[in-house]
């Protein structure tokens, strides 16, 4: 079991950088999640780590050890990918154990004994002499997962490993993810491209797009303070609402000014630039004013276009000027298109991005007022 | 040809009218399946009448069959391929036959399979150049080089004998072809995770590519024992005793030989259907794998 | 960026190269560059080999011989490649219209494949004999006079028969697999325009399958050149008067019977390049009249 560490990695495919600039480090006993849209560079991260994509610049180190170019083979990596890769000819138990005698020094006693041990973990014993297309996706998923645990490795790769189950047996394997990471407290690398797998498993959650990493920080971090609108916009469902706004100052106070409103930003007013910039707000940080003299804080004149009920809520679409926005509503409020509605907004709780570089440059949350966390974080909480 | 675009109104305004019109019923003509039917036997009975004749004329003491009511099999049967195998020593040949094409069907499986191997799951430079150098053989049939492959042969002092008419064989254009499409259309996934394993490569082509090869290697077994067992010019000019000669070529005796009026003509049939059976027998009981395998070949 | 190129040692995939690469050069490369060396000498048995430059290749162009059996291979090949896809164009047709008994039909039709061409050959000679066979009497009912052994023609039509004869299931089976991957929607298009069947075979599927059917006119190409040998030594060896006498017939005879190898030679060269030119030529005609793609 170790750490690993990534400094300044770049992996190029002739003139496109797949991966560029990343510098990462995994804790030892991290369950570490990776997350972005297609294309963003997270499966080639984890191949990086994982030894079957060698890097084009930069270092990657488990615990002490430069393993940059070294042999998937020798790094002591397990890896469980999306489509489980089992070998359809030989039964379960024959596919753990197939690679063992190459990968690790246990003896035959020993592996035949970590076997009963992973597939009593996983609740897959009963299936262990069964061929993969006896078995469904969720079981192939386990076998896959204990193939893994067997090698006893110092760090677990997974790529996207339940995008091929459905929803209701992808929420399952997540809680028993989440278990086996507490029973094995491995070092875990997991990729994945649901942001609510993200959030929900990870320590951490790396969030890349174009192959650069966004920001790195705990879940709740990101959903409260993004780094940027990109992540801003990418985590938390439904998305943050963006609207464009010019900042400038009203008796020394700043104020977010958009065509059909505008807002007072909480806060001393000299951290926060002058000029164009994006607001953002989540719509669960909206609401419908009711009306009864509510101590209001200047809410947002705003026609409904489409709304949509939720059960335990009222997803409204509203139009302000321009712009249309989300808002989070109670669910029984007999809204139509064409309403017009008062929209109030938690002052505690407002972004601002860079218009031209998305970074984030105000966040109006009384624990962090200036922008990102830095993308390394040496301290992992 | 109208755009196929326009299919769904136009398939909805068919069938209506189909419906109004037929009373619902929009099948063919019961003539014209008929007919269809008729054309089909007609053809496929051309394909297989002169096979069937040969068979029931194996069966009868002489070659002698003047018209279609003499095609009832005949009592010799047993006699003639018991003379034939026996007599004739038409045994030797077809043993010489089963050595060669089994030697050459298992020879050139393994070394195809190396070599394939090899270009699939190695990194090499130059590696398509390779690749389109065992390719290129196609274009090296025996008849382009078989004068100075012959005076290469006798040179090594291989003639008459089972290595002249199986090593030149084991070099296969087509099987490292099949096994490199097939090869390829293995998941890399499966691929990547013996690597993370560490497998090495013997391993994996025994543990993971065989097996998972099984229907192709079938096939390819089959459409090489085919092509061995037929092999009729190579053997003719390389082996000139008679004990060594394939039975392809021991049908040319045999037919000398009635020619001549030693034996009947229907000794000659005989000998045919022996040399038909086991290529045939093989096509019968495995057309599902060579099947697959063409398809595979056509890409 | 996933890879199957997982292994990286270059003196082992030298060694699982090296049984392919050394036949190849040995049995294939070797012989096929010998033989243009070895046309430019007059060899035998028991001589040296003379060097006479390019005398052997002269001696193609004044042998009445050859000439007539570059005649009669192109013309041979031509009918035997034009009957094949024919016929078996027909036969895959009909099974894939008929709706029963699709599979027995098929076996029927694809079985030749495994048939020797020599069976091939001995067959048809038995049944054509002029005196003992079986379908001779009734043609000659007709009132054609069946004496194939003297007569070069007819000879040469019962040698193409049996050659095409034994190549038609080769061809359904590449035929029945490219005419089951039209797409249905074709067929339904085609019958709701009313075409008629053999309009819809030949406007409508011929083009969908030429991708297939270029393959099997090259295949069957070779096949006539080469593949047809064991029919004519078992038929009519070469006869009468050079009407079967194929190129790689008299190949052979100049080859195992004269002993000419250097004569021999410079008619496989010549032989080489007659097949890879044709093969060219059908390549070419082929990117501008097939079809490829929906």
């Amino acid at each position: 079991m170790t750490d690993v560490t990534l400094e300044a990695v770049r992996k190029s495919y002739g003139d496109v950088d797949a991966v560029e600039g990343v510098d990462l480090r995994v804790a030892d006993g991290e369950f570490l999640v990776v997350v972005g849209p297609s294309g963003c560079g997270k499966s080639t991260t984890l191949r990086l780590i994982a030894g079957l994509e060698t890097a084009t610049a930069g270092t990657i180190r488990m615990g002490e050890t430069d393993v940059t170019g070294v042999e998937p083979a020798d790094r002591n990596v397990a890896m469980v990918f999306q489509n489980y890769a089992l070998y359809p000819h030989m039964t379960a138990r024959r596919n753990i154990t197939f690679g063992t005698g190459s990968s690790t020094s246990f003896t035959d006693a020993e592996i035949e004994e970590r076997v009963r041990e992973a597939a009593e973990a996983l609740d897959i014993t009963d299936l262990l002499d069964r061929k993969p297309a006896a078995l469904s996706g969720g079981e192939r998923q386990r076998v896959a997962l204990g193939r893994a645990l067997v090698r006893d490795p110092d760090v677990f790769l997974l790529d996207e490993p339940l995008s091929n189950l459905d929803a209701k047996l992808r929420i399952k394997m997540r809680a028993e993810l989440a278990k086996l990471h507490e029973e094995f407290g491995t070092t875990t690398v997991y990729v994945t491209h649901d942001q609510t797998e993200a959030m929900t498993l990870g320590d951490r959650v790396v969030v890349m797009d174009d192959g650069e990493i966004q920001q790195v920080a705990p879940p709740q971090e990101l959903y409260d303070y993004p780094a940027t609108q990109f992540v801003a916009e990418f985590i938390g469902d439904p998305a943050m609402n963006t609207l464009p706004v010019v900042v400038d100052r009203r008796d020394g106070r700043p104020v977010a000014t958009h065509a059909a409103f505008s807002l007072p930003l909480p806060g001393t007013g000299d951290t926060v630039p002058e000029g164009p910039a994006v607001l953002g707000v989540r719509p669960e940080h909206l609401s419908v004013a009711n009306g009864d003299g509510e101590p209001a804080g200047n809410p947002i004149e705003a026609t409904v276009t489409v709304t949509e009920p939720l059960g335990d809520s009222l997803l409204i679409e509203c139009r302000a000027g321009d712009d249309a926005f989300r808002v989070e509503a109670e669910p029984r409020l007999g809204l139509v298109s064409g309403d017009t509605v008062r929209v109030r907004y938690d002052p505690e709780r407002l972004h601002l991005f860079a218009a031209d570089t998305g970074e984030a440059l105000y966040h109006s949350d009384t624990g962090r007022r200036r922008g990102a966390a830095t993308p390394v974080d040496p301290d992992p909480a | 040809m109208s755009s196929v675009a326009t299919l769904p109104d136009r398939l909805g305004e068919y069938t209506e009218q189909m419906v109004a019109e037929t009373g619902g019923d929009t099948r063919d003509g019961l003539v014209e399946r008929l007919s269809l039917h008729a054309l089909a036997l007609g053809a496929v009975l051309l394909l297989v009448l002169p096979v069937v004749v040969a068979a029931i004329v194996s069966t009868k003491p002489t070659g002698i069959v003047t018209s279609v009511a003499d095609l009832v099999p005949g009592r010799s049967g047993a006699a003639n391929y018991r003379r034939a195998l026996v007599g004739l020593g038409f045994w030797r040949f077809m043993l010489n036959s089963f050595v060669m094409a089994a030697i050459i069907v298992v020879g050139k499986l393994l070394v195809a399979a190396l070599a394939a191997l090899a270009i699939v799951y190695y990194r090499l430079p130059y590696k398509n150049l390779v690749f389109l150098v065992v390719l290129f053989t196609l274009m090296l049939p025996v008849p382009v080089r078989f004068v100075p492959l012959y005076r290469l042969v006798v040179e090594l002092g291989w003639n008459n004998s089972f290595l002249a008419i199986t090593v030149p064989y084991l070099a296969s254009a087509t099987t490292v072809f099949i096994l490199r499409q097939h090869f390829r259309s293995i998941p890399s996934s499966l691929v990547e995770t013996a690597k993370l394993d560490g497998v090495g490569p013997l391993r994996f082509l025994v543990s993971v590519l065989v097996p998972m090869s099984r229907g192709i290697i079938v096939g390819v077994s089959v459409i090489m024992f085919v092509y061995a067992w037929n092999q009729y010019l190579w053997p003719l000019v390389i082996i000139d005793t008679e004990g060594q000669q394939v039975a392809q070529v021991g049908l040319s005796l045999l037919r000398g030989q009635a020619s001549s009026g030693e034996i009947a003509w229907s000794m000659v049939m005989t000998g045919s259907i022996l040399t038909l059976l086991p290529p045939l027998a093989l096509l019968v009981a495995f057309r599902k794998p060579l099947l697959e395998t063409f398809t595979l070949q056509q890409r | 960026m996933a890879t199957r190129e997982i292994f990286e040692n270059r003196l082992q995939a030298g060694l699982l190269l090296f049984p392919t690469m050394v036949v190849s050069a040995v049995f294939l490369y070797y012989p096929a560059i010998r033989a243009v060396g070895l046309s430019f000498f007059q060899a035998s048995f028991g001589r040296d080999d003379a060097f006479v430059a390019l005398d052997n290749y002269a001696r193609l162009f004044t042998s009445g011989t050859y000439l007539d059996s570059v005649f009669v291979s192109v013309l041979f090949t031509a009918v035997v490649v034009a009957g094949v896809m024919a016929f078996g164009l027909c036969v895959t047709f009909l099974i894939h219209e008929v709706e029963l008994g699709k599979s027995a039909y098929l076996i029927a039709a694809i079985w030749p494949y495994a048939l020797p061409p020599a069976v091939a050959g001995l067959v048809f000679l038995f049944l054509f004999h002029p005196t003992l066979g079986l379908v001779t009497s009734y043609i000659e009912a007709l009132g054609v006079t069946v004496d194939w052994f003297t007569n070069g023609p007819q000879a040469f039509v019962v040698v193409a028969l049996a050659a095409v004869w034994k190549q038609i299931g080769y061809n359904v089976i590449f035929m029945t697999a490219a005419m089951n991957n039209v797409p249905d929607s074709l067929t339904e298009a085609a019958n709701l325009d009313g075409v008629g069947r053999f309009q819809r075979l030949m406007r409508v599927y011929v083009p969908v399958m030429s991708p297939t059917l270029v393959f099997l006119v090259v295949i069957n190409t070779i096949y006539g050149f080469f593949g047809t040998f064991p029919m004519v030594d078992l038929m009519t060896k070469g006869g009468p008067a050079g009407a079967t006498n194929i190129l790689i017939y008299d190949l052979w005879r100049t080859a195992f019977q004269f002993y000419d190898f250097g004569f021999a030679s410079a008619k496989s060269v010549v032989l080489f390049v007659v097949v890879g030119a044709l093969m060219y030529v059908q390549f070419r005609l082929s990117d501008r009249y097939a079809y490829y793609g929906g």
